[in-house]
């Protein structure tokens, strides 16, 4: 029989379709769902045993790092390094302007967008930018005071941090070279967005209201920082990175140094101290790699490359910047029109419209939505957990507005505008029928559960209403959307089982990022196998030759999951086909089948064991099925000596999924599930200081494959959101236009003593999701959806609005009349 | 400081300074005969996780450096650049420190307590973090683990606001903090003789 079963690989083509609920559902449940167990990486981490890319030293390594530029806009006019080069310790110095360096080369992810870059660029365009030089050396330290031996002769040029500035007709252009025209950048993706016509909405409206807010820039920090080592081992280079998506370095490292064929590049891709998109997403951190590689070969030596804390500093999240909106409602909370414009700095991927929440999952008829971005002389916007954030945003800011202004229940008014693309819960209920859905309504759901568990209804007032005995104001603040809808991308995942045992590996793309997926693939593939879930590893391979959707991180589960499932499914048609078939053929005839006179459709697998159905005493664990293996290998070499010891082919199975997701501004299925979170805060009316006392996160994630996985998103993310809401945000001095508080010190993240409040986590399964099972996926959207949560919650407290996040302190007194 | 300098040739015992080698080669004859050989400058002796070890540190080298880079012991790990972050911690004479801020050269006859030690003696700690999934990326994890075990190591029965303040310098971007509490509180319950451990 050949590697694939044809009925299985048809099947997995079919399930490619989404649009559709799981026509082929799992009959029961053992390890899938199961709560508890411990994490596979678990005693690695704990014990110190976990080796990240930072952890790498090989024989010999060199110690790369990087010029920073001191000014926010400025180009190298001339450098002498002949200081530097003297010191010894230096082993080479690479200048930006080393004849043998391209003057671009592929660093970008997305053709036709910012794909080809400077390795090493000679403009800085941002304070702290790395360029100029790199410099390798013996020690960090040597190369360290090398870099300072370095003399530039700069030419500043004007620069521009503010993003209403940069509109302006005589603002300075922040990075002619990419933008000659002008500031504003326009990519065509997702700028605009129309449903109905918003005049209308307004013109029907009892009430219209106007307001803009404002987000500062804020940004990941990766625990681990910005790291790579590369060697070459003859003319096949080696590399360790730190890359959530690493087989773009793979395919960005085949076109540089005059092309270098796929098959000759190893790439390990360690454990990842995290950057939550980040990093990962930027062609800068494609630079500096490119330049370890270029000095690697120069010197013969290995070559590792570190960023400093204050470099990783510089990329920004995707919404800084200036939200204006107007709204239409009726004096019962239903929202008619909305007008949303956005204007947000540095944007390197395409924006996620401002509205795309609103179309997504309300019935609001009439909306406009703009996203406009803008340059200034700050370091790149990326997807940053997540590039919703913009949107989910303005859903909390709108509804909450809306609410305030109507008296009335922020609850109340989310089940009364739920729906989808402008339609109702009506036609939304037929098309979960139609799609052979169950028809759940999701969010009245998720809000009816985290309305019992948060105690909504004897904790929500009127905004600043309510004086705690305590003297502090007590406020909360409910937010909503739905299904993180990031469901676009591709997973190849293999499974072997293996010689002896008869244990399963899963062979995919080696890349952890820490949400404990890959214990989410061998739960799957457990129970699709019918083996037990200590027989199944998850075996990360060195090399990303499997794909798999942003490994560890945006959406892998509902992708990879998919994989996994069908590479199991065919895996188990192989094995139950070879039980019952010539355990092999050779030169000498055919050897007995496991199972005699019997179709695979009589046999099953449970516990790791194979059996016939109608009778299960008749059985045989799948170690026995596919044998020991010989002294010369799996075919055992004792027939040469008489014996007759039989032996079962290779059992080894891929499976792939190809999922469009809603990215695809045709939106191919509504989005289904809700979530919805609730906060409670008491507000220092005298210091301006805010405690975060309550909150609760209510997700419709389909089904919770991994439930302490899903948790762990839930907590961690509300405590990542609330984090960026209260004290995030880089500080540049306007005038140098140098970062002021680019380290950990003075960039305030939360520690264990700000989230003393208990958090709930309470997970619906609706089995309305996109993903195997009816999943959605979880890990992003937490921490983006609870960015904006403070805002309101304070305003709830002390009954004025502050519309400028992070909610610090200093704006609450300002707001209150006090500073 | 030993060899010929600028007023000659300087004694490796005491730093007496002679003009030519063979006075000096005298007076180590005469005065310092039998006395074991002076650790050269920069030596430090050190007992890691129960294992001496003998290092030639530079000045400018940070015990994380000795521990990470020179001895291979990966666990500790740097998160910020300036103590700001916890992840480096290890224990040194019974009490937590951060191994970026400590120079390696103020080390000698200190004895450190490394997470790798730590999970190799099987300290409740580890087990218990794995159960309670208290990590994600995991990279914060092994400062957490050896914080908290300096904290059991003099409180064995922390409240839930002792664990607070023991890992208030701790930083995790992962948002994992309810976990360590909960982990902590049930490591002290199986630490030998506490109450609910069964143990003596």
């Amino acid at each position: 029989m050949g590697i694939h079963s044809d009925d299985q690989k048809a099947k997995m083509k079919e399930m490619q379709d989404n649009l559709q609920a799981d026509t082929h559902p799992l009959k029961r449940y053992r390890h899938i769902g199961e709560r508890g167990g411990r994490r596979l990486d678990g005693y690695k981490k704990a014990g110190g045993d976990a080796d990240y890319t930072m952890d790498v030293q090989l024989p010999g390594m060199l110690f790369m790092r990087f010029l920073d530029a001191p000014y926010p806009h400025a180009k190298i006019v001339r450098m002498d390094t002949r200081r530097a080069e003297q010191l010894p310790g230096v082993r080479f110095i690479l200048r930006y302007d080393n004849p043998e360096l391209p003057e671009k080369a592929s660093m970008g992810k997305l053709p036709g967008l910012y794909g080809d870059q400077p390795p090493l660029p000679g403009i800085a365009h941002f304070e702290g930018e790395p360029v100029g030089a790199a410099v390798a050396a013996d020690t960090e330290s040597i190369a360290e005071e090398a870099l300072s031996l370095i003399e530039v002769e700069w030419e500043q040029r004007p620069f521009n941090l503010d993003v209403i500035r940069a509109r302006e007709e005589d603002a300075p252009l922040s990075y002619p070279e990419m933008y000659p025209a002008g500031n504003y950048w326009n990519n065509g993706l997702f700028n605009e967005l129309v449903q109905g016509d918003v005049k209308k909405g307004f013109a029907a409206s009892d009430r219209v209201i106007e307001f803009e807010f404002f987000r500062r820039g804020h940004t990941w920090i990766g625990p681990e920082r910005p790291c790579g080592v590369f060697r070459w081992n003859g003319d096949c280079p080696e590399l360790w990175v730190k890359q959530q998506r690493p087989h773009l370095v793979k395919k960005n490292l085949s076109t540089w140094y005059g092309g270098v064929p796929m098959n000759k590049i190893q790439l390990h891709c360690l454990y990842q101290g995290a950057s939550f998109g980040g990093w990962v997403q930027v062609s800068w951190n494609m630079g500096p790699l490119y330049c370890a590689g270029f000095v690697a070969r120069k010197t013969g030596r290995p070559v590792k490359y570190v960023f400093t804390r204050r470099e990783d500093f510089y990329g920004e999240s995707m919404d800084n910047g200036r939200y204006r909106y107007k709204v239409g409602f009726k004096k019962d909370g239903t929202i008619l029109a909305v007008e949303g414009v956005s204007t947000i700095v540095n944007q390197q991927w395409p924006m996620f419209n401002v509205m795309n929440h609103f179309r997504e999952n309300t019935k609001i008829p009439h909306l406009y939505g703009r996203s406009e971005s803008v340059w200034v002389n700050k370091g790149p916007a990326v997807p940053t957990r997540c590039e919703q954030l913009p949107t989910t945003l303005s859903m909390t800011m709108v509804f909450s507005r809306v609410a305030a202004e109507c008296g009335l229940d922020p609850v109340e008014v989310a089940l009364k505008n739920d729906g989808y693309e402008g339609h109702d819960m009506v036609r939304l209920e037929e098309e979960k029928r139609q799609r052979g859905f169950p028809a759940t309504d999701s969010l009245k759901e998720c809000v009816d559960r985290g309305r019992a568990a948060f105690g909504w209804d004897d904790r929500w007032h009127p905004p600043g209403t309510r004086r705690l005995s305590n003297g502090r104001m007590h406020g909360v603040a409910f937010t909503w959307t739905n299904e993180w809808d990031d469901s676009l991308g591709t997973g190849e995942i293999a499974i072997r089982i293996e010689r002896n045992d008869g244990t399963a590996s899963i062979l995919a793309m080696g890349c952890d990022n820490g949400v404990d997926a890959e214990n989410t693939y061998c739960r799957i593939a457990a129970d699709e196998l019918g083996m037990r879930l200590q027989d199944v590893h998850y075996n990360p391979q060195t090399d990303p030759g499997f794909f798999r959707m942003s490994p560890d991180s945006s959406t892998n589960a509902s992708v990879n999951g998919w994989a996994v499932r069908h590479a199991a499914r065919i895996l188990k048609q192989q094995i139950l086909q070879a039980a019952v078939s010539p355990t092999a053929q050779t030169q000498r005839g055919e050897y007995r089948p496991a199972f005699e006179d019997c179709t695979p459709e009589d046999l099953d697998i449970e516990e790791s064991v194979i059996f016939r159905k109608s009778d299960p005493s008749v059985r045989k664990s799948l170690a026995d099925f596919v044998m020991e293996a010989g002294q010369s290998g799996p075919i055992s070499s004792t027939e040469n000596a008489g014996f007759r010891w039989a032996f079962t082919e290779p059992f080894f199975a891929f499976g792939y999924h190809v999922q469009l997701g809603s990215y695809n501004p045709e939106n191919p299925r509504p989005h289904l599930t809700r979530q919805a979170h609730f906060l409670e805060v008491e507000v220092d009316s005298e210091t301006g200081e805010i405690f975060i006392t309550k909150a609760v996160n209510v997700n419709d994630v389909g089904k919770a494959m991994n439930p302490m996985s899903c948790e762990g998103q839930q907590y961690g993310g509300t405590i990542m959101g609330l984090s960026r809401g209260k004290f995030e945000e880089m500080i540049y001095d306007s005038v140098t236009g140098v970062m002021l508080n680019g380290n950990l010190l003075d960039y305030k993240i939360a520690t264990i003593k700000d989230v003393e409040a208990p958090i709930g986590t309470i997970l619906v399964e609706s089995g309305m999701g996109y993903g195997p099972y009816g999943s959605v996926g979880i890990g992003e959207d937490i921490g983006t959806v609870m960015t904006g949560i403070l805002g309101p919650a304070v305003h709830n407290a002390i009954g004025v609005w502050i519309d400028d996040h992070p909610i610090t302190p200093d704006k609450v007194l300002k707001a209150l009349g006090k500073a | 400081m030993t060899g010929k300098g600028t007023a000659g040739f300087t004694c490796p015992y005491c730093g007496k300074r002679f003009d030519t080698f063979e006075e000096l080669k005298q007076d180590i004859l005469t005065s310092h005969r039998g006395s074991p050989l002076p650790a050269p400058e920069g030596q430090i002796r050190l007992i890691v996780n129960g294992q001496e070890h003998v290092e030639n540190v530079e000045p400018s080298w940070t015990l994380y450096h000795l521990i990470h880079d020179r001895l291979g012991m990966t666990g500790s790990k740097q998160f910020c650049d300036r103590g700001a972050c916890g992840s480096c911690t290890v224990i040194m004479d019974g009490l937590p420190v951060l191994s970026c801020m400590v120079l390696a050269i103020e080390c000698d006859g200190r004895t450190i307590e490394t997470v790798e030690g730590i999970a190799r003696d099987n300290h409740p700690l580890i087990e218990s973090y794995v159960e309670h999934h208290a990590m994600q990326c995991g990279y914060c994890t092994p400062g957490f683990v050896v914080t908290s075990k300096a904290l059991l190591d003099r409180n064995p029965d922390p409240t839930e606001e002792e664990i607070r303040d023991a890992l208030s310098g701790n930083l995790c971007r992962c948002g994992t903090y309810p976990q360590h509490i909960i982990a902590v509180r049930e490591a002290a319950g199986r630490l030998p003789g506490h109450k609910d451990s069964g143990g003596v």
